[in-house]
């Protein structure tokens, strides 16, 4: 029998997602095109050529190494693309990810990448073509709700406090608002203006937001109804413990 | 003796904490309402900033241009919003205007909000405040001001003219 991962433990709902965020099993919800992704990255003009930091890998007659052989370098890395960063900030009310599902997603699904993982916010740092291929994948699927998370390159403020009345995660530089039903970014992740207004579709309902999420709460799947996952931290605690205690110290 | 104590009385302070952040046009329509209820003394309005450029990162200097930062009419006096309106403070004279405040909290949030009582705003003046505005005089050590109910409204440093708005100060 093929070994197929596990992931994460637990039976709720919440424990479903994490597991989804992990395996990148995760279903798309929207369409946002490369070069509006681009134009919110904010890290080259949307159209022009990557700014490269040195010559493509095939041209700089690399040393004689078998690991060199194994590993094949990403397209980014191959090319010689610089090396940038995308950061999002997921609301504590409901979003569908935390920033540790980021990190694990761009982990464990991903080659070549950096991830910082903060207590509201996430930072990924990539050869920039892998960022913007991952940054469509992230923002593209059920990983990221507009309403209730931001790409936020600073000034991330925001995660843990009170939705606004529209439901939407509070942003101090306005870099996305609700316009006619639908998220709409008209800057880019630090703030700056962009020459258009990308649409990142409608936010999730209330509802929608609560069977989506990978955080536990007490208002919605709290952590102690699940068992498995209880058992799972506690296991893991004990083992830690047991691993560090140094009897002749 | 010398005179320190120049507020006697206590007035009630309530704190307003609405289930979401106001748009301007709620927290517009809330402080109206406060505003008309009988014995409010003063209210303070609590919430995250809106700058109007970006301060840090790559975009620093740039234009913020947030749409909540608007001017807004309250009890006759217009100023602009700096902030999101996250929680309001009200100090009112008795028991009965802290049910009318409650009332009128009722009457213009859509949402829940919490009510508390407590003590939320300074009731007497502290050191930074004999700092900025001194003594009466060498004899009477009240601080220098001829209304107290400014205290503990705005920061020290701040300036008062962008920060405070005084309303009907007439009937009062």
């Amino acid at each position: 029998m093929a070994y197929k991962p596990q992931y994460y433990p637990g039976n709720t709902s919440v424990a479903k997602n994490r597991r989804k965020h992990m395996s990148d099993d995760l279903e798309k919800l929207r369409d946002i095109a490369d070069e509006d992704l681009t134009a919110i990255l904010g890290h080259r003009a949307p159209g022009s050529d990557y700014p490269s930091t040195h010559p493509p890998l095939s041209e700089m007659g690399e040393p004689d190494d078998p690991i060199r052989e194994i590993v094949e370098p990403t397209p980014g890395a191959a090319a010689g693309d610089r090396v940038r960063y995308v950061q999002y900030a997921d609301s504590m009310y409901n979003a569908p990810a935390t920033p540790y599902f980021r990190s694990y997603h761009a982990a464990i699904n991903f080659r070549g990448v950096d991830p910082g993982t903060l207590s509201g916010r996430q930072v990924n740092e990539m050869r920039e073509r892998d960022l913007e291929e991952y940054t469509k994948r992230q923002s593209e699927t059920e990983i990221t709700d507009w309403g209730l998370a931001g790409m936020r390159g600073c000034t991330v403020h925001g995660h843990s406090l009170r939705l606004q009345e529209d439901g939407v995660m509070f942003d101090m530089l306005d870099r996305r608002r609700l316009e006619g039903g639908n998220i709409v970014m008209d800057k880019d992740q630090v703030g700056v203006p962009i020459d258009r207004k990308v649409n990142l579709g409608k936010p999730i309902s209330e509802a929608e937001a609560a069977k989506r999420t990978s955080i536990y709460r007490v208002d919605n799947i709290s952590f102690r109804s699940d068992k498995e996952v209880v058992e799972h931290v506690q296991r893991v605690w004990e083992l830690r413990t047991r691993y560090g205690f140094q009897p002749k110290a | 003796m010398v005179n320190t104590a120049s507020v006697t009385d206590k007035p009630i302070q309530i704190r307003v904490f609405p289930k979401r952040l106001l748009q301007p046009e709620t927290a517009e329509k809330l402080l109206n309402e406060i505003d008309q209820t009988k014995g409010v003394i003063r209210m303070l309005l609590n919430g995250k900033n809106l700058p109007r450029k970006v301060t840090c990162g790559p975009g620093t200097g740039a234009d913020v241009n947030h749409p909540d930062r608007m001017i807004i009419n309250v009890g006759g006096c217009a100023f602009e919003l700096h902030i999101i309106v996250g929680e309001v403070i009200v100090e009112v004279e008795n028991e009965s205007a802290m049910e009318d405040v409650k009332k009128a909290c009722e009457r213009a949030l859509p949402f829940p909000f919490e009510f508390k009582r407590g003590h939320f705003i300074k009731r007497r003046p502290t050191l930074t405040d004999y700092g900025k505005y001194g003594f009466r005089s060498k004899t009477d050590e009240r601080i220098n001001l001829e209304d107290e109910r400014i205290l503990g409204l705005i920061d020290p440093h701040a300036k008062a003219e962008t920060n405070l708005c005084v309303i009907d100060t007439e009937k009062k």
